[in-house]
């Protein structure tokens, strides 16, 4: 099959014409704009599913396409290209963000309907997909970083959405402001890849870190500090800002200010998922910088803190705001244990079951008109079809068994305790192993409790049960939830029910996934052999047969570390940690049940025994208070007034003042000159001018004849000098 | 001996009528004999063996300017301001004071002399073709000429020619007594 | 037979008629007549240097040209003449001091 850009572009462009030509429409003829949005991803998701099928349809091989164009050109030095690269993950990664993105527009249709600013929501929906798409096309961080940065504005347009909501509009500035913070380290990061380098495409900067550029190191505030180390940690605190991981994560909860499906949105398909896409395009990086201890430690301390947190929530949409952040805990915990595959993994079963867990809730919400999870109870009677949805959702991310999230996060797990147990490398990694094991527990309570308070029991406040209304199967209501939890089971990504497959796979079809995702460490030499292609050209997709043709250990942890050889000890460990997995999960489940369904354990026991630690929950564990009260308030306000004092005080009072007093002085100076020197002169001419004129005037009569015979006699005068006298 | 005799009859009818354009006073009669003299003119040119000028003299000018001068005449009542004291301003019309005439006189006389001597000074210093060549017809050597080495005046003229006939047409047309920018110039008052 | 210089000293005392012409007569018509002498006396010379000296046509396409422009002039002054008159109701050039500084 043949590769033009016409094949691969309309992925980005579609929805991107769609919110160019939705800016034209949204005043002329507003019912077109949401028919336009929706058909713009669509057009992205047929593309995408081509691409998907053709890259993964075929057993071991790894393409890849890599189209450039010359941006901009300065010389030797400076040349800047711009293209697309998609390789397997791209693809898939391509296919999870355009299928959740119909689904969320299509959702959106339902939702939104009646909204005073319904079209304007279409447009940066359009917006934010498209980005997410030029995101994951991208060869490179310049243009990744271009489309980070437009994402961060669709956010904060979307979550500001409903501004006339004061929190709402502080909402959008916290999101903008502290994924800001890690935009800022994350720019860094691309220049020193840059000055290093001399290129910032992926490519390039895996063929440098194999050829070792990254061994040298830079000066950072004094200290010396690995080059790979000092752009890796500058690139993670990227996907931190933007993924929400500790200690960034302060923006995610508020996020749900905005309209439910853009929450969806941001915590599916595009938003906090392009962190993780990034740490993971730069793996080779954060293994060059030996960075994956401090990455998994991260992600077990987020992994379990927002789980923590999101036990005490009462709303709906804060206890799935937690949970996603929990889950990208547990993806970065993922890279920090080298299970790169399963990380990328959980991130595609994540998206597609948080997108359907945040449509539910969508779906709760407009039909009961609260969110406060106390007011609700028993909606499973009128919302039989949302309820089905949700709790495949809620069984996947619980990590029970047959769906999705088992799948993947067994797998983060299984990893996690083999770095800690097996692979020798002491007990660094025992920490985030445990961390993400209490997490693993914490999860499925928090859900189920969330879905008892919910759909079960007895309606805790009946006028607004009474008022709800009882669900039809709709289009665009159900229709979407149940597409997408259709596809929480696990078979869809393990290939085998357990997940548990350890299958030997020659050939693929079973084990797709885990066979045609690959961590670019495996074999980096690889990567000097690939060639970049001009945009015009045809046909360049290119073919790389895969090594990894069976299931073993380093291909399966990706580890590049100290690689140990030690196969035994990696299936003793995943098996460990399925056997556990579903113990943990098992008794989380009856605990919540026993809890919020029979009542035998009463909550309030516990709150009362941890009651300091649930005043900390309650607070989030003050994390916004650390920040404005300490960080800004004590340190950054200082610092801003001390500058202000600077600017105004020191600045503005001499150097300005005192250029003021000079240049007064000037113009008086001037002033004089101007008004004795010059104007005088200019008079003089006048009064020259004047007589000359008085002069002058008196030849001119008037009188043709008179001048005739001046020039009369003039002709003859010329005539005697030219003949007597020259 | 034909050519001789035509040669005195053109100079005579060309010196005479111009002296007589000065001197009358009617211009009705003035502009009749510059007639003459524009004939005699064409008599010269004849002499010369200058045919196709000599025919395009009589058409354009006897046919064509002085009977523009003709018209003007009669359109402008042809009133000559002639003051009639003065035996001198009757003959020659419109003279000044005697100061005037003396200058004028003077600088004539100068002219006239110098003119003259550079004349005889020039045909002393040219060397004049004796034998001269018999007549022959110039019409198509001279159209030829004219599309070939004179081709850009010849053109210039036509559309000098063209300008100069939209200018008069333009100058000449009857107006309103007021132009009507001087109306919208008011209107803004 | 009646050389170059009989030709010549006809075309001086035209020219001088002219300019006696232009500067006596007050009337603007007159005035054009004189114009109208001093164009043919170049002329005349034009074609008695082209006959006597040169021998070939250039004198006689010059003159075919002043002959060309005194028509022109013509039509442009007597129109500027009539003009004048329609809104002066005199051609007298005295009276015609408007560019008097």
């Amino acid at each position: 099959m043949e590769y033009t850009i016409a094949n691969v572009a309309p992925i980005f462009l579609a929805p991107f014409f769609a919110f160019a030509l939705n800016c034209l429409l949204i005043k002329k003829a507003p019912k077109l704009v949401d028919k336009v949005s929706v058909l713009g991803i669509l057009v992205a998701f047929v593309f995408a599913i081509r691409i998907a099928v053709d890259f993964t349809g075929v057993a071991n091989t790894d393409y890849y396409i890599h189209k450039v164009f010359t941006w901009f050109d300065l010389g030797e030095t400076f040349k800047i290209d711009m293209g697309i690269y998609i390789d397997n993950m791209g693809a898939i990664m391509l296919l999870m963000v355009t299928g959740v993105a119909s689904l969320i527009h299509i959702f959106s249709t339902w939702y939104m309907k009646g909204d005073v600013r319904y079209e304007r929501f279409f447009l940066y929906m359009s917006l934010f997909t498209s980005a997410m798409l030029g995101l994951v096309l991208s060869d490179n961080l310049l243009s990744v970083f271009i489309f980070w940065e437009i994402m961060g504005f669709c956010s904060y347009s979307l979550i500001g959405f409903y501004f006339e909501k004061e929190k709402a509009g502080y909402a959008s500035i916290k999101a903008f402001m502290t994924t800001r913070v890690g935009d800022v380290f994350f720019l860094l990061g691309i220049l020193a890849i840059w000055h290093t380098v001399g290129s910032v495409d992926f490519v390039s900067i895996y063929n440098a870190v194999q050829a070792g550029a990254f061994g040298t190191t830079v000066s950072f505030l004094g200290m010396e500090v690995g080059l790979a180390a000092f752009a890796g940690v500058c690139i993670f605190l990227g996907t931190i800002g933007k993924s929400a991981q500790f200690p960034l994560q302060v923006w995610l909860p508020d996020a749900m200010m905005g309209p439910t499906p853009c929450s969806a949105l941001i915590h599916a398909a595009t938003m906090v998922a392009a962190g993780v896409y990034l740490s993971l395009r730069m793996y080779p990086m954060m293994v060059a910088g030996d960075l994956l201890n401090l990455i998994a430690m991260i992600g077990g301390i987020t992994a379990f803190g927002a789980a923590t947190i999101a036990m005490i929530q009462t709303d709906l949409k804060a206890v799935l705001a937690y949970s996603t952040i929990s889950q990208l805990g547990y993806m970065v915990l993922g890279i920090g244990v080298g299970s790169y595959n399963a990380a990328f993994m959980h991130l595609i079963t994540h998206a597609v079951f948080k997108a359907c867990l945040f449509l539910s809730a969508g779906s709760v919400i407009h039909t009961v008109h609260t969110q406060e999870m106390p007011e609700m109870g028993g909606l499973r009677h009128k919302m039989k079809w949302t309820w089905i949805a949700m709790w495949c959702c809620t069984l996947a991310i619980a990590g029970v068994p047959i769906f999705s999230g088992f799948v993947s996060k067994d797998r983060i797990l299984g990893d996690a305790l083999y770095t800690a147990l097996h692979a020798g490398l002491g007990y660094k990694y025992a920490v985030p192993a445990l961390l993400g094991f209490l997490g693993a527990f914490l999860t499925p309570f928090y859900m189920c409790r969330m879905m008892f308070l919910t759909f079960h029991g007895k309606p805790r406040d009946q006028h607004i049960y009474d008022h709800a209304h009882s669900e039809h199967l709709k289009l665009n209501q159900n229709v979407p939830l149940l597409i997408l939890s259709v596809f929480t089971l696990g078979m869809f990504f393990s290939g085998s029910l357990t997940g548990l497959g350890k299958i030997p796979a020659p050939v693929v079809p079973t084990e797709w996934f885990k066979t045609l995702v690959d961590s670019p460490t495996n074999n980096l030499e690889r990567f000097s052999t690939y060639t970049k292609q001009q945009f015009g050209s045809v046909d360049t997709r290119e073919n790389r047969v895969l090594e990894k043709t069976v299931y073993d250990s380093e291909a399966m942890t990706g580890y590049a570390g100290p690689n140990p050889d030690n196969k035994d000890g990696l299936h003793h460990a995943h098996v460990e940690g399925a056997i556990a997995s579903v113990v943990i999960v098992a008794c989380s489940i009856f605990l919540a049940f026993l809890m919020y369904i029979r009542g035998t354990i009463d909550p309030g026991k516990f709150v009362k025994m941890f009651s300091g630690w649930v005043t900390a929950l309650k607070n989030k564990y003050y994390f916004d208070e650390i920040y404005i009260d300490v960080i800004i308030q004590k340190g950054l306000l200082k610092f801003n007034n001390f500058l202000a004092y600077v600017d105004m005080g020191l600045y503005d009072r001499y150097a300005i003042d005192g250029w003021e007093k000079v240049s007064r002085t000037l113009y008086r100076a001037s002033r004089w000159f101007d008004d004795n020197v010059v104007d005088n002169t200019v008079d003089a001419f006048g009064v020259l001018a004047k007589t000359g004129h008085a002069v002058l005037r008196g030849l001119q009569s008037g009188l043709i004849q008179i001048y005739f015979i001046v020039l009369i006699i003039a002709l003859a005068i010329m005539t005697v000098w030219i003949n007597f006298i020259v | 001996m034909f050519l001789n005799l035509l040669f005195l009859t053109s100079a005579l009818l060309t010196v005479g009528c111009s002296v007589a354009v000065l001197a009358v006073k009617n211009l009705m009669h003035a502009c009749v004999f510059l007639l003459g003299a524009l004939i005699g003119i064409a008599g010269l040119y004849a002499t010369l063996g200058a045919d196709f000028v000599a025919v395009t003299q009589i058409m354009v000018y006897v046919g064509g300017v002085v009977i523009l001068m003709l018209f003007a005449v009669m359109l402008t009542g042809g009133k000559d301001h002639v003051s009639k004291t003065q035996k001198l301003k009757s003959l020659i019309p419109a003279m000044g004071n005697k100061t005037s005439y003396l200058i004028g006189c003077l600088t004539a006389l100068v002219f006239f002399l110098t003119q003259g001597y550079l004349v005889s000074k020039l045909l002393g210093s040219i060397e004049v073709q004796k034998q001269v060549d018999t007549f022959s017809p110039t019409v198509q050597e001279l159209g030829e000429l004219l599309i070939t080495n004179h081709v850009l005046p010849f053109e210039l003229s036509s559309v000098l020619l063209l300008g100069a006939l939209v200018g008069a047409a333009i100058i000449a047309r009857p107006r309103k007594a007021r132009p009507q920018y001087e109306e919208e110039a008011e209107e803004h008052h | 037979m009646f050389g170059l210089e009989w030709y010549l000293g006809i075309s001086l005392v035209l020219f001088f008629v002219g300019i006696a012409v232009i500067l006596s007569r007050k009337n603007i018509v007159a005035i054009l007549l004189g114009v109208e002498l001093i164009l043919n006396s170049a002329a005349l010379n034009f074609v008695a240097y082209s006959r006597f000296v040169t021998q070939n046509l250039d004198g006689h396409i010059f003159s075919l040209f002043i002959i060309v422009i005194a028509a022109a002039e013509a039509a442009v002054g007597l129109a500027i003449v009539i003009r004048y008159f329609q809104i002066n109701n005199t051609i007298h050039v005295d009276e015609a001091k408007e560019l008097r500084g």
